[in-house]
């Protein structure tokens, strides 16, 4: 029953993707990334990694894809262009949709992994792997979150330099 | 740009291409990368040509990381580890070949590297050329036991045939350099299977040769070959300069750059490549068909001018030219030492 719901969920969200890679207006792709986000977490959390999947709603979604709508608003025109506006877009929408419908029906059996373990390689006892690998990051891999840090200071310095004086 | 911007674009340039190369994981190799494409980006000026430059590069590079992240992932998939040595996929590794190709402009992904260049100033070029080249270089070293050889024999030697034949046509000098750095590229790849040492001494000695050109170009600020005809005038020394940089990078004895060539055909040869070597061999001299021409529109015949005096009456260097002595004598009289390189290996 699981695999078939993760299964499901994969479909949807490759579906999701298309949307927004055959470019309507940015709203309507930030409308698509919104939907291809709340699956994708819906993924990772069926998976038993609960706190990605909650990382993924208030970071992604609710942090970066809000900055990204407000400046979408802000640059948008009036009247943006949706999905059936375009006919390269509406076909776009369509042919991979007809694929994956041939793809479900041509390929042979999908298979979904799940394999939740509760002791690692070692024999450790090891409960809720993704909280275990946000912990190491404030512990032994400091440096990591650093370097981090510093990564993202030279990407708000490229993005304001590149677009000074513009 | 301030000073302090500068400042941290040119340590986030380090930091990234030492993190590539100090790292035993692929996600920090990756970020290497990514933190290398990045901080190039802003110091390109801000007219159109440079602007649908730096657009150019980062699509492309963009491109070969998303390649690169797609090897990685399906490496970890299939072999459960991340280790940066352990390529052992099939599969992952030559996605991750095709995405280093992407980024160091080998051809048939080559298109970027001309366009790119001559959209650009001299010393963000030089940067371009001859820094970016190091860290997925080192990638390429680590990974080279589990790279596919059709691969890479296809790759050198269209790169090579292409950075001759793409170069024969161009009267600007940055788009010359620029089919020069996809050519060596192509002779640098081809050896990274058989003896990878030889890729890494190939590309010390095109970054010395590289770094000479774009250093003497700069100094008078010529980037057309028109210009270089009236550089006797402004500075002797320069055209002597170019001419021997020139014929080292287009691999004459007794000059520096016979040596890579020498011992990557050494090596190819002693593996029964026999028509591989014949075949980069042959297209090298494409390479120094337009060398040849750029040295004697430079030193070898004067173009006519309106000066009347032979040459300028002071010599008063603006510029700072600290780098360039240093840079000739490598990339051009270090052909002696090639027992000393060979047992450094």
């Amino acid at each position: 029953m699981e695999t078939m719901l993760i299964f499901v969920l994969s479909l949807m969200l490759i579906f999701g993707f298309v949307a927004f890679a055959s470019k309507p207006s940015p709203v309507y792709g930030g409308l698509s990334l919104v939907v291809s986000g709340g699956l994708g977490c819906a993924i990772i959390v069926s998976l038993n990694s609960t706190f990605l999947g909650l990382i993924v709603f208030l970071i992604y979604l609710g942090g970066m894809l809000v900055v990204f709508g407000y400046t979408a608003a802000m640059a948008t025109e009036e009247y943006p262009e949706s999905w059936v506006d375009n006919m390269v877009a509406f076909s776009m929408l369509l042919l991979s949709l007809l694929m994956e419908m041939v793809w479900l029906m041509v390929s042979g059996e999908v298979e979904v992994v799940m394999a939740v373990e509760l002791f690692d390689s070692l024999g450790n006892y090891c409960v809720g792997q993704d909280w275990n690998g946000v912990s190491l990051l404030y512990g032994c891999g400091g440096w990591a979150m650093v370097l981090l840090g510093w990564i993202l200071f030279i990407t708000i310095l490229v993005v304001l330099e590149v677009i000074r004086g513009l | 740009m301030s000073p302090y911007v500068t400042t941290i674009l040119t340590l986030s340039l380090f930091i990234g291409t030492c993190l590539t190369i100090f790292s035993e994981h692929w996600f920090t190799a990756w970020m290497g990368l990514e933190i290398n494409t990045l901080a190039i980006i802003p110091t390109t000026p801000k007219n159109p040509r440079a602007t649908e430059a730096a657009t150019k590069y980062f699509l492309t590079q963009s491109t070969a990381s998303m390649v690169m992240m797609f090897a990685i992932i399906y490496n970890a998939w299939s072999t459960n580890q991340w280790t940066l040595m352990q390529l052992s996929d099939n599969w992952a590794s030559i996605a991750m070949t095709l995405a280093l190709a992407i980024k160091l402009g080998l051809a048939p992904f080559h298109f970027w590297v001309p366009e790119v260049t001559q959209g650009i100033p001299l010393l963000t070029g030089m940067i371009l050329l001859t820094w970016q080249k190091l860290a997925p270089t080192a990638i390429l070293f680590q990974i080279a036991p589990h790279l596919n050889m059709k691969i890479l024999i296809m790759l050198a030697i269209l790169s090579t045939l292409v950075g001759g034949w793409g170069g024969l046509n161009q009267t600007h000098l940055r788009k010359i350099l620029a089919y020069s750095s996809i050519a060596h590229m192509g002779w640098m790849i081809i050896i990274v299977q058989i003896n990878p040492t030889l890729t890494i001494l190939s590309l010390t000695i095109y970054i010395m040769a590289t770094l000479t050109m774009f250093l003497t170009l700069n100094l008078s600020n010529v980037t057309k070959i028109k210009s270089l005809g009236g550089l006797w005038n402004k500075s002797a020394t320069t055209t002597i300069i170019i001419l021997l940089t020139l014929l080292s990078l287009g691999g004459l004895p007794p000059l520096t750059g016979f040596m890579p060539k020498w011992l990557i055909l050494q090596e190819l040869i002693n593996n029964n490549n026999i028509m591989t070597a014949t075949l980069m061999a042959l297209s090298a001299l494409l390479n120094l068909f337009f060398y040849m021409r750029l040295i004697y529109a430079s030193s070898l015949t004067m173009f006519p001018s309106t000066n009347n005096s032979k040459m300028q009456w002071y010599d008063n260097p603006t510029q700072i030219t600290m780098l360039i002595p240093t840079t000739t004598v490598i990339s051009s009289l270090l052909l002696p030492l090639t027992p000393l390189f060979i047992t450094l290996s």
